[in-house]
């Protein structure tokens, strides 16, 4: 193990209403690879925004090859040597592989952009990572797992000294992941410093050095890798927080009745011949990689995408769900992955988020009757227990746990019995994750019907009755709960694409 | 996939082309004036300044922005140098380049309130169209010097004029000049940073500024460039048009527009051809033009535009809910 | 969680002031501007203070008020309308050929006068909600449609609307402007206003328009038809302008094809300055209408300096880009 080429210390940083890094240390050794974990929302990433200058840390030292750096934006990293493979992917789907790996350097003819040059180089990149990708293509038309070797591509041959992985295998099969850390080895053994962030405990014993854990955005400690087994990390990471226990039966009664039946659903390239029962007072996990088509199944499902195909039943009457506002009249409720976008409405205020679907019960005339619409709503605030002055607050103002409890009301307002939740507890803190957790029990133990889609397998694992697994747009699998294990489950969803 | 989209698109120029073919073909069924040299001429002496807008404002466009004020701008500049001409007695030369000059700092404001301002680019350049039509209405009607008058040489940038009277052979130059400029702007477009920069800020704006470039400054260009082509479209107006009227000038930035949406620039931004916008305008210009030798008053040309305008996004919008559809 | 209640504690000391609260700080700030320009402008044009003057302000104020209303709803959808201003002249024109030339009743002509400015709303509302044609492409082009169209149906001769005295043609309808000196129009605008400040608090189509214009993904998922409430937004935006139209004649008379672009921006202007965001999901009709007095007080104010009518489209245009500046800076700093 090399000597240190990153040393970050006492990092500090505040949002208006978050303290997101309080006061963290991080460091990496050359030719290292150090696992940066956490549960959702600990701070891992804001971390690595503030290294690469997207953010501007409050205090606290950042010290890079033992000398002190301050980066204003990811120019500047990079050029310094230090390259993010972001979590989301940033290219321009307009473009082609090769614009987009080099964009902002592109090689020169005098005025003209050397397009040939650019298409050689990727080449050249391509066959050291050893992966076939046309650098001609458009952007836009490549898988999600493509994309992502491409970022990584990009990252490479920005002749870095620390890279930075953040969450790079949630969109690849078992057979890119292995690719990977073929890559990521031989980035080690040329003495780089790498940054790995993930949530799989497999991947971390198998590829890193070290651990480093954070958790509600504070620094709880440093480990050895191979000196630790899976469980003190975990440890580490949960800390204080006491998780509804995991369920290890069904607790869906034998007899409960069929309250939502998908037959044959289609929908674009993402969707293709789903199938599902949904029964009353159960919580199906649908679980799967990155882009399996879960979050379009449930967007077909709900109307908010075009559908080609396929039946759907509520209550066993077939019914016929074209729009959002079909759905909501059979009692669906559809609670996003993406609040903000496609939840709330954060520059209104509670009430009027909470009785934003039926509005039509709270009308005297053809006026609004705003004293009703207060009145359910903070009977919801408090049956939610979400933390908030009044029920005037702006959305806005609140954090992610309380914000997803007013999303959660407005669908309870409108008493919607089947409830579709889109990754509950992303950008949740901690905390609030497991308040989240004991509510999606409680609704199915009073009768409401609940799908979960979640990337988390602990979060599968510990909140569905049943499983239904996907891959590449197609249902591989249905495990009730009772005989569901992690490597049954990434085996089925990783089935279409050896 | 990238086979079948770059021939969908090929399609679409091309039934832009089927388009032209089709209006040139029944003017002159309808019309045997149409038929006639002059009234060809005469045509294409109209459409070069409605060209020139239409390749500038092809990049604002390209960005998912739109710039407003290259109608009222145009007559604006024309106006300002046309006095300077005839007050001052300024070289026609000169006067040209003050044009071009004005085009890129209006350009360049309409930029800095869009990109680095923040400003919503139809709003803005809603008010720099006002504002231009304002400082144009304070000249008075100025005519540009006339072929046979001193510095009238610039008439012969689009037209040649050989002999005099009847029997004077012209010849349109101005056509192989604005067909030049099409393919000097696409080269720009397809293999200059400029140019791949103005496609990437259409695409995904937030991806370029994490990629470290100087987006503002290219997103300014982008509007500077508009400017200067509303600059040359100052001149190509000036010597067709006999006495440029302060006032006018609003509705023309809708046939450059119209003519961009034609040629296959998407609404959203993202993708567009510089070749494509010369045919799509020459929809417009044969529109607008050729009306009166079918018998329609001229009025309807506002009407048909504003359609053709409509029609152009919505196929547009039709293409893309298909795809999205398949996706 | 310690930062969120700091937070609060700023909301609740701005809130303490009872009064400052329901009228709302901008609005304050609005309305003492609107004070003090009068008192400039009357302090360097002798007489400006007269009656006269202030009729003459109230006549702008009419139509461009009716304007700056209906397109208060278009902008709080998040969307816009340019078309607005040769909209208005293509409803005075076609309803003025109709009874001028055509001999159509006047109350006839009024009518028409408001479903032809329907008619313009529902055709950008039904591309802009049901086709996603981007609101200013539609725009631009329905303003070159009403330029057009209204045009072709006059042949191109500007239009007057009859006289007061001018019984046999139905002038009582200035009656609706001004009766023996009573401004009646000022009436019937407040009343507007009051209308559309119930509409967009009080009522169903309010909320949504309000609520999607602040996040239409989020409302549409919410099982509401987004595209209704859009579409309406704009059809009561034609409306609005249908009746601009009449007060415009009302006040001015006469009607030339092939303008009317001026009052488009003067009327975003009223309404953006008063508060209304132009990313949508934020309006208020009271800051709409102090903004249309103070636009119209500064029409006036400008033509008594004795600048010319060219000043006023380039002073409205700095305005415009200053106040949408603002919004902008407003809402970057809230995030």
């Amino acid at each position: 193990m090399g000597e240190c080429i990153l040393k970050m210390e006492d990092i500090d940083k505040s949002f208006p209403g978050v303290h997101a890094l309080d006061h963290v240390h991080f460091d990496v050794n050359k030719g290292e690879v150090h696992a940066l974990m956490g549960e959702n929302g600990a701070g891992k990433s804001t971390l690595m925004k503030v290294l690469t200058g997207i953010y501007t840390k409050d205090s606290g030292s950042i010290n890079f090859e033992g000398r002190e750096v301050e980066f204003h934006n990811t120019r500047e990293a990079q050029d310094a040597g230090i390259v993010i493979v972001h979590q989301e992917l940033n290219m321009v789907g307009d473009l082609t592989v090769a614009q987009n790996i080099f964009i902002g350097r592109e090689f020169m003819k005098g005025f003209k952009i050397d397009d040939k040059k650019m298409i050689e180089e990727s080449n050249r990149l391509f066959a050291e990572l050893k992966i076939e990708i046309d650098p001609k293509a458009k952007m836009k038309d490549l898988t999600v797992g493509k994309q992502q070797m491409c970022e990584i591509a990009k990252a490479i041959s920005h002749d870095a000294k620390l890279i930075i992985f953040d969450e790079p295998s949630a969109a690849l099969t078992e057979k890119e992941i292995e690719d990977l850390f073929v890559i990521i080895r031989d980035l080690r053994a040329k003495n780089l410093g790498i940054v790995y962030i993930s949530h799989r405990m497999d991947e971390i014993k198998v590829i890193t050095d070290r651990v480093t854990v954070m958790r509600d955005g504070g620094y709880v400690g440093t480990l050895i890798t191979k000196d630790c087994t899976k469980e003190d990390i975990i440890n580490m990471m949960v800390g204080r927080v006491i998780y509804e226990e995991p369920k290890t039966k069904s607790q869906v009664a034998p007899d409960a009745p069929v309250v939502l039946k998908v037959e044959h659903l289609n929908a674009g390239r993402m969707v293709k011949d789903v199938s599902f029962e949904l029964r009353k007072g159960e919580i199906l996990g649908f679980s799967g990689l990155m882009g399996a088509g879960r979050t379009e199944t449930a967007r077909a499902l709900f109307g908010a995408d075009p559908k080609t195909s396929g039946d759907i039943y509520v209550n066993g009457e077939k019914v016929t769900i074209n729009s959002p506002q079909d759905a909501v009249k059979y009692g669906i409720g559809y609670l996003s992955e993406d609040r903000k976008r496609y939840g709330i409405v954060v520059q209104k205020s509670i009430t009027e988020n909470s009785t934003l679907a039926a509005l039509e019960n709270y009308m005297s005339g053809i006026f609004i009757n705003k004293s009703a619409e207060k009145k359910v709503t903070n009977q919801y605030i408090k049956e939610l227990a979400t933390k908030t002055p009044n029920a005037d607050q702006l959305v806005v103002n609140l954090s992610g746990g309380n914000q997803q409890k007013v999303v959660i009301a407005k669908w309870l307002v409108r008493n919607c019995d089947i409830l579709i939740f889109d990754e509950p507890t992303r950008g949740i803190d901690v905390g609030a994750k497991n308040e989240i957790y004991k509510l999606m029990n409680r609704l199915a133990a009073e009768g409401k019907s609940i799908i979960m889609i979640s990337s988390e397998m602990t979060e599968i694992l510990r909140m569905s009755d049943r499983i239904v697994i996907m891959c590449e747009g197609e249902k591989t699998g249905e495990i009730d709960i009772a005989e569901a294990t992690q490597e049954l489950i990434m085996d089925k969803a990783t089935r279409n694409i050896e | 996939m990238t086979k079948k989209k770059n021939k969908l698109l090929s399609d679409q120029r091309f039934i832009v082309l089927l388009v032209i073919a089709a209006l040139i073909i029944i003017y002159m069924i309808f019309s045997p004036e149409f038929r006639q040299y002059s009234s060809i001429l005469s045509m294409l002496d109209f459409s070069y300044y409605d060209v020139l807008m239409a390749i500038g404002v092809t990049f604002p466009l390209i960005t998912a922005g739109v710039d407003l004020s290259i109608g009222t701008g145009m007559v604006c500049y024309a106006l300002l140098a046309g006095s300077l001409i005839r007050n001052q007695h300024v070289p026609v030369g000169v006067a040209m380049l003050v044009c071009v000059l004005l085009g890129c700092i209006v350009g360049m404001v309409n930029g800095l309130l869009i990109a680095v301002m923040n400003l919503p680019p139809f709003l803005a350049t809603l008010c720099t169209c006002m504002i231009t039509r304002g400082i144009g209405s304070m000249s008075s009607a100025v005519p540009w010097p006339t072929t046979q008058q001193d510095g009238g040489w610039f008439h012969s940038i689009f037209k040649l004029t050989f002999g005099t009277g009847r029997s004077a052979l012209k010849i349109p130059i101005g056509f192989i000049l604005v067909v030049a400029l099409v393919i000097l702007m696409e080269f720009v477009l397809n293999h200059t940073k400029f140019g791949r920069y103005t496609i990437a800020i259409g695409s995904n704006k937030e991806a370029v500024i994490l990629s470290g470039i100087n987006v503002k400054f290219y997103h300014v260009m982008a509007y500077v460039i508009c400017g200067l082509f509303a600059g040359l479209a100052a001149i190509a107006y000036a010597a067709v048009v006999p006495t440029v009227q302060p006032g006018t000038g609003a509705g023309l930035e809708l046939d450059a527009i119209g003519g961009v949406f034609v040629g296959g620039v998407s609404a959203t931004g993202g993708y567009g051809s510089v070749l494509g916008t010369l045919a799509g305008v020459f929809v417009i210009v044969l529109l607008k033009t050729g009306l009166p030798y079918v018998g329609l008053q001229a009025n309807w040309q506002q009407i048909i535009t504003g359609a053709v305008l409509i029609a152009a996004v919505l196929i547009d919008v039709i293409k893309r809910r298909r795809a999205a559809k398949a996706q | 969680m310690q930062a969120l209640h700091g937070r609060e504690g700023n909301v609740e000391k701005i809130k303490e002031n009872p009064i400052v609260k329901k009228l709302g700080f901008n609005r304050i700030i609005l309305f003492c501007v609107l004070i003090l320009m009068y008192v400039v402008f009357s302090l360097l044009v002798p007489g400006f203070a007269g009656m006269a003057r202030i009729m003459s302000v109230l006549n702008y104020v009419y139509f461009l008020g009716f304007l700056s209303l209906g397109v208060t709803f278009v902008i709080a959808t998040g969307g816009i309308d340019f078309s607005i201003g040769p909209v208005m002249f293509c409803c005075a024109l076609i309803s003025g050929y109709s009874m001028m030339t055509l001999g159509m009743p006047t109350i006839l002509a009024l009518i028409l006068s408001i479903v032809i400015g329907l008619l313009f709303g529902l055709f950008n509302g039904y591309l802009v909600s049901y086709w996603s044609v981007p609101p200013f492409i539609v725009s631009m082009a329905s303003m070159n449609i009403a330029k057009g169209v209204a045009a072709v149906f006059t042949k191109t001769q500007s239009v007057s609307w009859p006289l007061k005295d001018d019984i046999e043609h139905g002038g009582w309808f200035r009656n609706l402007v001004s009766a023996n000196g009573f401004p009646v129009g000022l009436i019937i605008f407040l009343a507007a206003a009051v209308v559309c400040m119930i509409l967009l608090n009080n009522t169903k189509p309010g909320r949504y328009i309000l609520c999607l214009g602040s996040n239409r993904e989020a409302v549409r998922l919410s099982g509401v038809n987004t595209k209704k409430w859009e579409m309406l937004a704009y059809t009561i935006c034609g409306i609005l302008v249908g009746i601009a139209a009449i007060f415009f004649v009302g006040a001015y008379t006469t009607v030339q094809p092939g303008y009317g672009d001026q009052y488009n921006n003067e009327a975003i202007a009223g309404c953006v300055m008063g508060g209304t965001s132009m990313v949508g999901g934020l309006a208020s009709i009271g800051g709409t209408i102090l903004g249309v007095f103070i636009i119209s007080l500064l029409q006036e104010g400008i033509l008594a300096l004795g600048f010319a009518k060219d000043i006023q489209l380039i002073v409205t245009g700095i305005i415009v880009i200053v106040v949408v500046y603002a919004d902008v800076m407003a809402r970057r700093r809230k995030n």
